[in-house]
């Protein structure tokens, strides 16, 4: 069931158009990866999403929720930079947050109680937030997110600043929770995508280059690959060169590997003889030559350059 | 409203926890109990002196109690509406830079208890604390020059004390406009002492301004009486809540600094 519907979503500011007409569908218990490279106006969404800046245009419609509601009860959010107060103890922020959305001082207190257990920082709960360390400070952010059992759990860049251990931490945890909500968080790493997430929107300059779920997107923009390298003698390297100069039909697109080419082909079998046979006539010494298959990856690269 | 009372229970806990809840109280009273400890040691000072040439007369005016209460009126007129000023000026605008108001803000709170509470609180410590300090003139006062009818002196208190709260939510409006926490008290005290000096300079034109509060206080502390009274505290609480409305507006607008 479809839980959020964004179309034609556009925000300006003075000098840059930081999104520009995006549209996606989040559905119930799905996890969502928004990923971009810096700049690509992730930040800027989510926070139209979350109702902290005002779109210039379009539409963000959350379904189930009754006319007059409020939209910000749905929400969990961790901005890309979490801010606290830091006179208070991580205890007491997150009972305050707990209090804010409407929960009862008791069950502020027992919610508080079993968030940090689970975020991992329950050790810490009575210390200062001045004093937490940057991994705890995202850590007690996750937590007041989840205070009040959000149905979206909205997350910027929730591992980007980690150190490799922490991140790991937190991955782990966002592979549990999102077993419970739903999840839409952003990311500059394919990687953490591809990790966790179901779907994936993939922004470039304000607009979603690519989107959907990941086995679909594998499977539609998924091209046969020839990986092809030869020994390093005069008359192999420049066999190759010329090749390159006027390559034949079949080959979509090539990158330089070392020590050979990757060549994008449209039809596997063509693509398989016709090399083969030219690699004998010309007697090239080949030493390897691998059939594959392009990844998200390649698709990610592709839609985030050109 | 109980989510009111968390949001203003956190303002509470944060002048406490900042000692705020402490030092401003202090320096009212300080401020509160000097005038009249000063103002009756004066000619001893003076003589003390005891470098004038022999035979000089100094004629210091014969000072009454009311008299002695107006100046302690005066100096949390100057001194105190600056502490006000300066306790008040980042409670917005910090939130906004730090990124609290967004964390806070994405929760289903509303913008207008997020001010209120803070206008709230900023009204509680200043009830406090020039209550306090007037309290403390008062008493010394009394015991130096002479008693002051109290209800001269709670009424002109009110009126006094609606001006400190009236200096004090246009700071927090500035706070919530403006981002530099500096700016907001320089505009507040600016906007204050230009209202009071126009109000001098334009007392028929302006016998409705906020600014005539201190003058109405000082009237009342001489007389027991204050003329043309209603006007001014109509006119200052509807710009109370303007000012508060206004606040609410604009936060809504833009509840955190990168939300330009
Ligand atoms: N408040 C702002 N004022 C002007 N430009 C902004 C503002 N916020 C973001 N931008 C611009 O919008 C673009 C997208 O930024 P952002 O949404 O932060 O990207 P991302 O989160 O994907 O790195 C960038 O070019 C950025 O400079
Ligand atoms: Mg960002």
């Amino acid at each position: 069931m479809a839980l959020l519907t964004v179309k034609g979503l556009t925000k300006s500011f003075e000098s840059t158009q930081a999104v520009n007409s995006i549209g996606f569908t989040i559905h119930e218990g799905r996890c969502v990866a928004l990923l971009g490279p810096n700049g690509a106006g992730k930040t800027t969404a989510i926070r139209m999403l979350t109702g902290l800046i005002a779109p210039t245009s379009g539409d963000i419609e959350f379904h189930g929720i009754g006319p007059g509601a409020d939209r910000r009860s749905l929400i969990g959010f961790l901005p890309q930079v979490p801010a606290f107060y830091n006179w208070m103890t991580g205890r007491e922020f997150l009972i305050y947050a707990g209090r804010l959305c409407g929960l009862s001082a008791k069950e502020a207190q027992t919610r508080s109680s079993e968030l940090l257990e689970r975020v991992g920082i329950a050790s810490a709960a009575k210390r200062r937030i001045a004093g937490y360390s940057g991994g705890m400070k995202q850590r007690l952010g996750l937590a007041q997110a989840l205070i009040h059992r959000p149905k979206l759990l909205i997350l910027d860049e929730p591992v980007s600043a980690l150190d490799p251990i922490g991140r790991r931490e937190v991955m782990e945890l966002l592979r549990s929770l999102k077993l419970e909500t739903t999840v839409l968080f952003s990311t500059h790493v394919l990687h953490d995508a591809e990790e966790l997430c179901d779907d994936v929107l993939i922004m470039r300059a304000g607009r979603i280059a690519v989107g959907g779920s990941i086995q679909d997107i594998r499977s539609e923009h998924r091209q046969p690959i020839l990986s092809l390298e030869i020994e390093q003698d005069e008359h192999s390297r420049k066999w190759l060169q010329n090749w390159l100069k006027t390559p034949p039909a079949y080959v979509k697109t090539y990158s330089a590997l070392s020590g050979g080419v990757r060549l994008v082909v449209d039809d596997v079998n063509a693509a398989r003889r016709n090399l083969l046979a030219e690699l004998v006539e010309s007697d090239v010494r080949m030493t390897k030559l691998e059939i594959g298959h392009t990844t998200l990856e390649d698709l990610f690269m592709k839609a985030v350059t050109e | 409203m109980s989510q009111w009372f968390v949001l203003y229970r956190k303002e509470w806990l944060e002048l406490i926890r900042s000692g705020k809840l402490i030092w401003v109280p202090v320096v009212f009273i300080l401020l509160g109990a000097s005038q009249p400890i000063v103002s009756y040691m004066l000619p001893e000072i003076i003589a003390g002196a005891g470098n004038m040439p022999e035979g000089t007369v100094i004629e210091l005016p014969t000072l009454t109690a009311s008299g002695v209460m107006v100046q302690t009126l005066q100096q949390f007129g100057t001194l105190g509406l600056l502490i006000i000023a300066l306790i008040s000026m980042g409670t917005v605008s910090n939130e906004r830079l730090s990124g609290t108001s967004a964390m806070i803000l994405v929760k289903p709170v509303a913008y207008s208890s997020f001010v209120t509470a803070k206008w709230a609180a900023m009204l509680t410590i200043t009830a406090i604390s020039f209550g306090l300090g007037y309290g403390a003139g008062w008493y010394y006062t009394a015991a130096l020059f002479g008693s002051v009818s109290l209800l001269a002196a709670a009424g002109s208190s009110l009126l006094f004390g609606l001006w400190l709260g009236f200096v004090g939510t246009v700071t927090i409006l500035f706070s919530t406009l403006l981002r530099s926490a500096a700016a907001a008290a320089f505009s507040a005290l600016g906007a204050a002492a230009l209202l009071s000096i126009a109000t001098t300079l334009l007392p028929k034109a302006l016998a409705w301004s906020p600014g005539k509060l201190t003058e109405l206080a000082a009237a009342q502390l001489m007389s027991g009486h204050a003329s043309g009274l209603w006007p001014v505290v109509s006119i200052t609480i509807i710009s109370i809540i303007a000012a508060l409305a206004l606040a609410v507006w604009h936060l809504r607008q833009h509840p955190s600094i990168e939300a330009v």
